[in-house]
């Protein structure tokens, strides 16, 4: 009960964020000051904390074992996924998604996905998506303490999925914490050498970070349709010979 | 949130920006398809010789590269309202430093090849001419794809890639948010000097970007 208000309450929070933030900034990131802030925070608790573990797990287990956890967690996300697949009006996506979870709980026990050989695609959706598909726009740009980069909507669009997410009431809080954890410390390890290239390729890593998070989430959002929206599409020319706006 | 595959961009970057090259002249007016095609080729060609090591395998890639690469156009690009701040000296300069920034960053993941295969999976006619042609890097091995698209400008009558984006994160727009921040502060003096220092390096500078 308590916890389904305090849902309620962050959402309509981080919903007036968007609202009342629709001023155009140019990098859509307002709230530069203190997002460089908890970024760095973000890094140094990576850097001291996170990476370590993540290279101590991926040296103990063998690939197939970490790969068996990636399955896992990504098949308790799948209903989410098929929920969201239906309020974005793709009814013959959420049916599939709903054959992956299935099949990957039953055949698979949730950590090998024989889906994916079945041809049942993965597809990566979550309310974030739904709330710019019905037409929210971002909002400002966002970096949350220990989770990293997000926008005003995509943090609403987190709170709701993780209220619709299976967190059975029988499971003792501990474990859900420690499943939380080695979630993390299993997908960090998945990443270890592709953070390493982002940052030595960067020059400004905070920039660098933003915006492959707003090129990654608009290419999510438009479900790589091959469709470059008109201002990205911009940026493929000299400034004063750009396109018209669609 | 977790985007997973981005992993082997590294190496789509390598195929871009590595290193070394026998580079056979293209036939001219070749196609932009084409093009990538050939490129592709002569670069997994090199990346698989024996005889070679690796900072040879580097410098020829770079030559491959270099050769497709529209580096005039991919200035102006990535400085964007910022080149006209730049005189003639710094361009040359900025041109310098920032070919060899990714030449020294991507060109290590020479060393990371691992038999990947690149295939063409489409090329469309984009607004203006420009075209870009779709491909994919095959890993193997169970590995999960990379997509690498290239985005092809004609100069004079050959096709040159004007950018890259790798797992729908194009090179361009990345580097141009990075600079258009560092140049709102800083001149395109301290730019050039901080793209030098970190080349100088050959390796990230550890609190860049901090503030």
């Amino acid at each position: 009960m308590g916890g389904r208000i305090r849902t309620i309450a962050l959402t309509v929070g981080c919903m007036l964020l968007v609202a009342c933030s629709t001023v155009q900034h140019p990098s859509g990131d307002p709230w530069e000051g203190a997002n460089r802030k908890i970024f760095w925070f973000n890094d140094e608790v990576d850097v001291h904390v996170l990476e370590p573990v993540a290279k101590g797990w991926r040296w103990a287990l063998p690939e197939m074992v970490r790969t068996g956890f990636t399955n896992f967690f990504q098949n308790l996300g799948t209903p989410v996924v098929a929920v969201n697949q239906l309020l974005q009006g793709k009814p013959l996506q959420g049916a599939s998604d709903t054959g992956r979870f299935l099949v990957n709980t039953i055949v698979g026990l949730g950590f090998i996905d024989p889906a994916s050989q079945w041809g049942l695609k993965r597809h990566d959706e979550d309310f974030g998506q739904t709330l710019a598909v019905w037409g929210v726009p971002g909002g400002p740009y966002l970096v949350i303490p220990l989770l990293g980069p997000s926008n005003a909507r995509d943090l609403t669009g987190l709170v709701v999925d993780t209220a619709m997410s299976i967190t059975p009431f029988f499971v003792d809080g501990w474990i859900l914490t420690t499943a939380r954890v080695v979630q993390t410390v299993n997908a960090r390890s998945g990443v270890i050498d592709r953070v390493r290239e982002v940052k030595a390729a960067s020059l400004d890593y905070y920039s660098a970070v933003r915006n492959g998070y707003q090129q990654r989430r608009a290419a999510a959002i438009r479900d790589d349709l091959d469709v470059t929206p008109a201002t990205e599409e911009n940026e493929l020319y000299y400034p004063g010979e750009e396109l018209k706006p669609q | 949130m977790k985007t997973g595959i981005l992993m082997r961009a590294a190496l789509a970057a390598a195929i871009l920006t590595g290193g070394a090259g026998a580079a056979t002249t293209t036939g001219e007016g070749a196609g932009p398809r084409a093009v990538v095609e050939q490129v592709s080729s002569q670069v997994l060609d090199v990346l698989g010789r024996k005889d070679l090591n690796s900072e040879q395998k580097r410098k020829k890639v770079e030559e491959i590269v270099y050769a497709y690469t529209d580096f005039d156009v991919l200035t102006r690009l990535v400085l964007a309202q910022n080149y006209k701040k730049f005189s003639d000296a710094q361009l040359a300069a900025f041109t310098n430093e920032f070919k060899r920034h990714l030449s020294v960053t991507y060109g290590r993941n020479v060393e990371s090849y691992h038999n990947e295969k690149v295939q063409t999976i489409g090329d469309h006619e984009e607004a203006r001419g420009d075209w870009t042609v779709n491909t994919k890097i095959l890993r193997g091995g169970g590995n999960e794809d990379v997509l690498v698209d290239y985005r092809l400008r004609k100069s004079g009558d050959q096709w040159k890639v004007i950018d890259m984006i790798i797992e729908r994160v194009s090179l361009v727009s990345n580097f141009r948010s990075q600079f258009q921040d560092m140049l709102a502060s800083g001149t395109p003096d301290q730019l050039i000097r901080l793209l030098h220092e970190k080349n100088e390096k050959g390796e990230p500078l550890k609190a860049n970007g901090k503030a």
